[in-house]
Formats: C-alpha cells, structure tokens, sequence
C-alpha cells in the first residue's frame, strides 16, 4: 500500500508538475503569442503608416509635376502671349503714325476762317477740294482732279466750269454735289465780314468770285468778276474746301477744339477725320486723325496708315531728342538746320529734303528819306550778301533768292543778280550820286523780328548788317521787336528797312509777285505798269506769256528795289528710318494720307 | 491778438495786395506797344471791321471802364459757380474763356509742382540734416558741393542731360509730354493722370504717366533740393548750437531722436517758409522745365499768350499767379501763428 501510494503521490506530483509547467508554458505562448500579435499589429499599422506615407509623397509628387508641368504651360501661355503682343504691338505700330511737331493750329479748321500752316495742314488731311496739286510736283501747277473729276474755263479765263465726282458721301450719308460746292464758297464769302483775318478774306474771294451758280447735280460754275488764270490755285487751297452745311452754319463761324463739330467725321469728305483735338491754353496738346471709311479714293488704298497721331512740342532741340529716341515716327516742322545736318549722320533715322517756298525779303519804306530815292534803294540791295547768310546762318539749308518768285515756279528769274551780291563798287557809285560818302555814311535803322516768327532773324541781321557796314559808306543800326510789336511798327509805317517773309497760299507766281507793291506790307510803294502786267498775267494761262509778264514785273523791280528778294527756304522732314511716302514738295504741303511705316 | 483775428487781418490784407498786382498788370499790358485787335487780323482789314472788333473785346471803352468791367468779372459768383473757374474774359486772340484756358493748364502745372517738391523736399532736407549732423567732414563738403551746383546748374541743361541719358541713349523714358500718345488719358476727375489713372483702376496709365512725370519732376526736384539743403543745413546747425539740444543730448536721449524730433522740428520753419513760396513760385508755371519737356501748363501758356499780346489771357494768369502765392503766403502764415504763438502777439 505505501508503494502505491507514495507512486500515486508521486505521479500526482508529476502530474501537477507536467500540468503547471504546461500551464506556465502555455501561459508564457500565449503572452508571446499577444505580444507578437501586438507587434504584428504595430507592424501593420507602421506598414500601414507607411505606404500611407509613400502614399502622400506620391501625390505630393505628382501634384508637384503637375503643378511644374501647369508653371511650364502657363509660362508657355505667357511667352505665346508675349509674342502676340509684340505682334499686336508692331501691327498697332504700323497702323499709327505718330508725328511730332512744334506747331499748333492758330485759332479754329473752319475753312472760312483758319489761315495759318498748321491749320491748312490739317485741314487737308480731313477735308476735300475740287483739285489738288501732284504730289511731287516740281511747278505746283500740275493739278489732279479730287472732288472735281474735270472742269475747263471761258476763253478769258472768268468763267469756269467743274463736273463732280458722283458717289461721295459724307459720313453722315448726306451725297456730295454741286450744291455743297456752292454753298461751301458762298458760305466763305459771306463770312469774310465776320473773319476779315480768315483766308478767303486774305485771297479776296469776294472780290474775285462774282457768283457760283449750279448747272446740273453734278455741275458747278463759278463766274469770276475778271479773269483769272490761276484759278485751280484758289479751288485746291484748303480755304475752298467743301464743308458739310449741317455741320458749317452759313450763319456761323467756329469748328474750335471742343466744338462738336470738330469731333465729328461728318464735316468733310477727306482721307482722315479729327477724332481727337484738344487744346490747353490756345495750345494743341493732342490731335488724332482716324481713318475716314467713306473716303471716295480707295484705289490706292489710301489712307495707308490708319491713324495719324500729333505730338506737340516746346521747341526744335525736344524735337529733335524725340525723334532720336523714338518717341516718334516722324519730326516735321521744325528741327533746326544745325540739327537737321546733325541727324544725316544718324542711321537710327532718316532725313527727307525738299524744295522750300517760304521766302524772305527786305522792304524798304519808300514814303521818306532815305529810302524815297530807288538809287539809295539799289544801293543798299547790291551791298546785302544773301550767300554769306545762306552759308554761315542757314548752313546751306537755303539758297539765295533773286526774284520774288522762287526757283522751279513759273516765272523765275536771276534779276536781282543784276545789282549783285556784296558788290561795293555799286553800292559806292550809286551813294555816292545820293550824296553819301565815307565821311557821310547813309545811316539807317534796319528791323528784324526777335520772337522767332522767322528762323534765325536776329542771326541774320548780324550777317546783313557786316555785309552793309562793309560798303564802307553805310552805318546800320539793328533793331528787333515781338511779332506782336513788330507788325504793328509795319503798320505804324516807323521802320525804315524791315525783314519779312512770306509763305504761299497757292503756289503759282501769282501770289507772289504781288508782294513788290502789296499794300499790307506797308512800303508805300505803287507803280501801275507792275499791275497792269500782273492783271495781264492772270489773264491768260499762256506760260510763256506768263514767263515775260513777270519778267518784265521783275525787271522793274530790280530797278526800283521797293522789296528786295533775300533768300528761299528749303524744306526738310526726320523720322524713323521705316517710314514711307513722304513728299516734300514746293506745295509744302504734308498729305499724310500717302505715308506708311514699313518693314 | 487771437489766432482768428490773425487769420481774418491776414485774409482781408491779401485783397488790396491783389488789387495792386492786377492794377499795376492791367495798366502795364495796355502801355505796351502792339495791338491785339490789329494782331488778330493777320492780314488785312478795313478800319470799320477793327472798330467793330474793337467793340465786341471791349477795347473801345474808356480804360477806367475796361477796369472796372474786368474787376465786375472777377467777382462774379454766379459765373464762377456756373463754369467753376473766375470769368476773366475772353482771349482777344482765340476768343476762348480765359479761365478755362488757363484751368485746363493748370492740372499738368500741378502734378509737375507736386511730385518736383515731393523729390526736392525729400533730397533737400534728407541730405541738408545729413551734412549738418556730419559738420564739416568730407560727406558735408560733398553734400554741400552738391548743393551749389545742383542750385546753379540751369534746369534746361540737366533736362537735356536726362532726356539724352535716359531718353535717346538708354530709351528708358520719354522725353518729353503727358502721357505716351497710343494711351488714351484717363477720364478727367482731378486732371491729374496719375490719380485718375488710380481713381480709374488702370494701373497700366498710372505707370505710364508716372513714366512720362519722372524725368521732368527728377529734374525739377533735384535743382530746387539745392535750395533746401543749404537752408536746412544752415538752420539746423544753427539749433543745433542751442541750449535745448545740449540739454535733450544730456539726458541721454538717442542721436537721432534729438536731431529729427528735436532739431529738425525747430529748424523746419523757414524752411517750410521756402517750400511754401516755391511751390506757389512753380504753380504759376516752372517755364523752363515745361518747355524743355514740352509739358502743356500754365508756364508755357503765358509765354505763348505774351507773344500774342493776348491782354485778357496775360491778365488772367497774372491775377491767378498772384493769388497762388498769395493764399500759399497766407497757409505759411498762419501755420507759422499756429506753430509759433509769438508771432500773433
């Protein structure tokens, strides 16, 4: 019993033993086994964790490309769109001419008032005439047919007929015809009471037009008070151009900046319209011509530039620095002549010349001594030295003038080479005769004007001054005045020689020629047998008629020296070496209706 | 004295000061040679269309009538409130209200003034304090070298200068005029492009007349700084001596502090007293700086209308002229009596 039971006790302890240690070990692999479970699962969820990680990194990524690749479109976007401004911008360049200046239109572009450079400028641009001159032209009498497709006069040059061209309109839809034609001059004429400063009233339309008559819708016939050859002269100058009777009361004068009217396309029948045109203090400061899309001459696609811009500036140096450093396409009027034959040499732009037709001359006020005697007269015309003004003041840029009329135009002549130039020995002789000497010198006030109405006046007079001081027998002594001042001394009639200058309003010989007697000037100065050759003249369209009539005027001049010719200006424009179309003829005139910017 | 009865005194002294000055234009332009009717008519003209002239400009009258009309104008209220400007008459060369000539120039003039007082004010006094704390070193005659010759230098020459460097050499800017002419000015609120470009939202033509604004203003500002710093240096080294400044650097207040806030203070007056008179001087038109950059203000205005013998518009200009520097006198004038109490005693 006690084996089997102490085997029995033994066995129960092996069993309890076996058991616990199971139990223990058991206990210890399922402690394990949740640990590791644990483990797994932060493994998990690191693994988890991570991709998730990867996960972001890579949309971080590819929102990083994307957003690389949309910078990279955009700046592709933004170069395109660079480019197509550039383009924009060098087409909106072509299209747009923008011209400086340093003139300004003097008072309004009412055609029955306006009567300064500028002014007529612009006019021509916007409005129509009958005839225009060629431009190019070498005589200024070569005219082409505008609103007036073909015209011929009476056999004595007083009356004469122009047929229209059919199918213009303003751009209000009102048809041009030859009521507007009439109405255009009558308006003129009627109005030359109101504006006696306005250009019909300088051309004294009313004096030579007798009426306008309407023959047919298409036919106008203006019936003169006497014959007159340069009559296409008058009808092509902008103070005959056609105005719109709704927009140019007969009763009323104006067209001023700010006016509607001189906002409005519907006025003329021109290549441009005035879209802008505003002033400050009487001053332009901006002036914009448009295209005008009923313009009648669309043959050679004109205008060929779209847009005209003006730049106004304070004087020939700003000038001249805008047009260097291409602020502007064009510099037209004025940039000095020193300036001028500076910027030859400048291959940024180009330099245009042309003949010039603006003329200067000295007067002599005749109605007492010393200048009542044409000898004294004589003798101090042949001591002027118009080559040493030409050479040292003008550089060149102008040539001396012998005749009243210039070089190129009907009727020109060296007369006043007859008395030379510096030629002392006369001037001496014919003093002498007056009874004047080295001892007596004929001492006399010579006047210029000093606010720069005319170039380089004060330059001038020094140069007129040495070369009559260096007669020997003459004592000058200058003096200046404003322009104001100065045509008031004309007037007043207090100065005894006096330069003045003089600029066409129709280039023909005839408006000219009257300058050796005109009485505006003031010299006191008449002689019927000039006048009575200058009316024989504008009669008749005979050129070599013509040729020995103002001949003979000239001949006389020379002997009596009331005016004397000094010097014709030449004419010159600067832009960008791209522009094109520019005609710088003896007219003047600037049609910027053929000019274009190129490649 | 009270600072109201100061101010009334001053305002009431300003009207026979003005009445003086358009007197003494009225007269001066009439004994002139030339006439502006026969100036009108450039050409030719009967005797009975310049009689007739004559009367519609009212040069027919009597002179003592010619003045008393133009006075009548002056104060005309119900005019000024119509138009917004004074009625000055009509020019005798455009017929255009001279008022309105003259106040459509006048925003350029303004904006010019403005912006060339802004940079002088700045340079002025920035370098007169400068050169005045660095007394007599180097920086100081540099300074003051600076000073002499941007006060001699004529402000065409320096204009020409900037409009070749940076107009036809580098073509940064323009060289002259408002606003690049491609770009429409923007709509007229204060006629002044910068602000109504910003009033406008169009932040495209505020650069662009900021452009066209800053060779002319750089110009004009830098000759007047000339000014202001020889005026700042002298007064601030001037206070610089007194007791008050020993006494503020003695309690050991900082350099700055006592040379701004307590040097700069007191020597400011006179020069506000400069700044006030040249600013009323430039309003009335900087000639030469609008003629070298072709900038159309009142300064270009009056030399035009002088050429022409345009009475009304001289007149005008004068009598507007007057009363900037005037009303600009009267501001210094009483901000000096608000400042500085011993000066309505």
């Amino acid at each position: 019993m006690e084996k089997i039971e102490l085997t029995i006790i033994v066995l129960v302890l092996i069993g309890i033993i076996v058991s616990s240690s199971t139990m223990y070990y058991t206990a210890t692999v399922v402690g394990n086994l949740s640990t590791l479970t644990s483990d797994v699962t932060t493994l998990t969820e690191s693994v988890a964790n991570l991709t998730s990680t990867l996960r972001d990194l890579t949309t971080i990524t590819g929102l990083m490309a994307e957003t690389l690749g949309q910078y990279n479109e955009t700046l592709a976007a933004l170069q395109d769109r660079l480019t197509e401004i550039e383009k924009m911008l060098a087409a909106k360049t072509k299209e747009t001419l923008i011209v400086g200046t340093t003139d300004s239109v003097e008072k309004t572009l009412d055609p029955a008032q306006a009567y300064d450079y500028f002014g007529w400028c612009i006019l021509q641009n916007i409005a129509g005439t009958l005839v225009s001159v060629k431009p190019g032209s070498e005589t200024g009498a070569d005219f082409l047919p505008e609103l007036a497709v073909s015209w011929n006069a009476s056999e004595d040059f007083d009356v004469w007929d122009f047929n229209l061209r059919q199918g213009v309109t303003f751009a209000d839809g009102t048809e041009f015809n030859a009521t507007h034609v009439k109405y255009s001059f009558d308006r003129a004429i009627a109005l030359i009471d109101d504006i006696p400063e306005g250009a019909p009233a300088g051309l004294e339309y009313d004096k030579l037009i007798n009426s306008t008559e309407v023959l047919a819708n298409y036919t106008v016939r203006f019936n003169l008070n006497h014959a007159f050859s340069p009559f296409l002269g008058i009808v092509s100058c902008r103070a005959s151009a056609i105005v719109n009777p709704t927009y140019a009361p007969i009763e009323e004068v104006g067209y001023h900046a700010g006016d509607s009217r001189a906002s409005t396309p519907v006025a003329f029948v021109g290549p441009y319209y005035l879209t802008t045109w505003a002033r400050v203090g009487g001053r332009d400061i901006e002036i914009r011509l448009d295209k005008n899309p009923y313009y009648w001459n669309t043959t050679g696609e004109y205008p060929k530039t779209k847009t005209i811009i003006f730049r106004f500036y304070s004087g020939p140096s700003t000038l001249r620095l805008a047009v260097e450093a291409g602020d502007i396409d064009m510099a037209f009027r004025h940039i000095s002549p020193t300036d001028v034959l500076d910027l030859e040499d400048n291959p940024s732009v180009k330099v245009w010349w042309g003949a010039g037709a603006f003329i200067q001359y000295l007067c002599f006020q005749t109605k007492r001594a010393p200048f009542d005697d044409p000898k004294v007269r004589r003798a101090v015309a042949a001591a002027l030295d118009r080559s040493a003004v030409c050479d040292t003041v003008f550089l060149n840029l102008s040539q001396p003038l012998y005749s009243i009329i210039p070089p190129g135009m009907l009727g020109h002549t060296e007369e006043f080479q007859k008395l030379g130039d510096a030629n002392y020995a006369l001037t001496q002789s014919l003093l002498a005769e007056a009874g004047y000497d080295e001892s007596n010198k004929l001492t006399f006030e010579l006047w210029y004007e000093s606010s720069g109405h005319y170039p380089s006046s004060a330059d001038q007079a020094i140069v007129y001054k040495a070369a009559l001081e260096a007669s020997g027998v003459i004592a000058v002594t200058l003096k200046s005045a404003d322009w104001a001042s100065y045509k008031q001394n004309r007037d007043d009639e207090i100065m005894d020689a006096y330069v003045y200058g003089w600029y066409p309003d129709y280039v023909d010989p005839d408006d000219y020629v009257f300058l050796y007697w005109a009485s505006w000037i003031h010299t006191n100065y008449h002689n019927a047998t000039q006048e009575a050759l200058y009316d024989q003249a504008r009669a008749t369209t005979n050129t070599t008629l013509r040729e020995e009539l103002y001949a003979q005027i000239d001949e006389i001049a020379a002997e009596q020296c009331s005016v004397v010719p000094l010097y014709v200006s030449s004419a010159w424009a600067v832009t960008d070496p791209r522009v094109y179309g520019i005609y710088l003829d003896i007219t003047q005139d600037m049609r910027y209706w053929l000019i274009y910017i190129g490649e | 004295m009270g600072l109201r009865s100061y101010v009334i005194t001053r305002i009431l002294l300003t009207i026979p000061t003005l009445l003086l000055l358009l007197s003494m234009v009225f007269l001066v332009m009439r004994v002139l040679p030339g006439d502006p009717v026969e100036l009108h008519f450039e050409k030719k003209a009967t005797p009975e269309q310049m009689e007739r002239m004559r009367h519609l400009l009212g040069l027919d009258k009597p002179l003592w009538i010619q003045y008393i009309d133009y006075l009548g104008g002056l104060v005309d209220i119900r005019y000024l409130l119509e138009h917004g400007y004074p009625n000055l008459g009509k020019s005798m060369q455009t017929f255009e209200e001279v008022g309105g000539q003259i106040f459509s120039a006048f925003p350029a003039t303004l904006e010019l003034a403005t912006y060339s007082m802004i940079i002088a004010s700045i340079i002025g006094i920035l370098l007169g304090v400068v050169s005045s704390e660095s007394y007599n070193s180097v920086l100081d005659h540099v300074i003051r070298g600076f000073g002499t010759v941007t006060y001699a230098i004529p402000v065409f020459f320096l204009g020409i200068i900037f409009q070749l460097v940076f107009g036809v050499y580098l073509h940064w800017l323009p060289t002259g005029l408002r606003l690049n002419p491609v770009i429409e000015p923007p709509a007229s609120i204060t006629g002044l492009y910068t602000i109504d470009s910003l009033l406008e939202g169009n932040i495209i033509k505020f650069f662009e007349s900021s452009k066209a604004l800053l060779l002319p203003c750089l110009t004009l500002g830098i000759i007047l700084s000339g000014m202001f710093i020889r005026m700042t240096r002298t007064n601030m080294l001037e206070t610089l001596r007194l007791d008050f400044i020993a006494a503020a650097r003695a309690r050991g207040l900082k350099e700055t502090t006592v040379t701004y806030s307590y040097a700069l203070r007191n020597a400011f007056l006179p020069v506000l007293t400069m700044m006030g008179l040249q600013f009323a001087i430039l309003l009335g038109g900087a000639i030469l700086t609008e003629t070298t950059f072709s900038w159309p203000g009142l300064g270009r205005y009056i030399v035009q209308r002088i050429n022409f013998r345009d009475y009304t518009a001289i007149q005008g200009a004068v009598v507007v002229f007057g009363l900037f520097v005037t009303l600009v006198s009267l501001v210094v004038d009483i901000l000096y009596a608000y400042f500085d109490p011993r000066i309505r005693l």
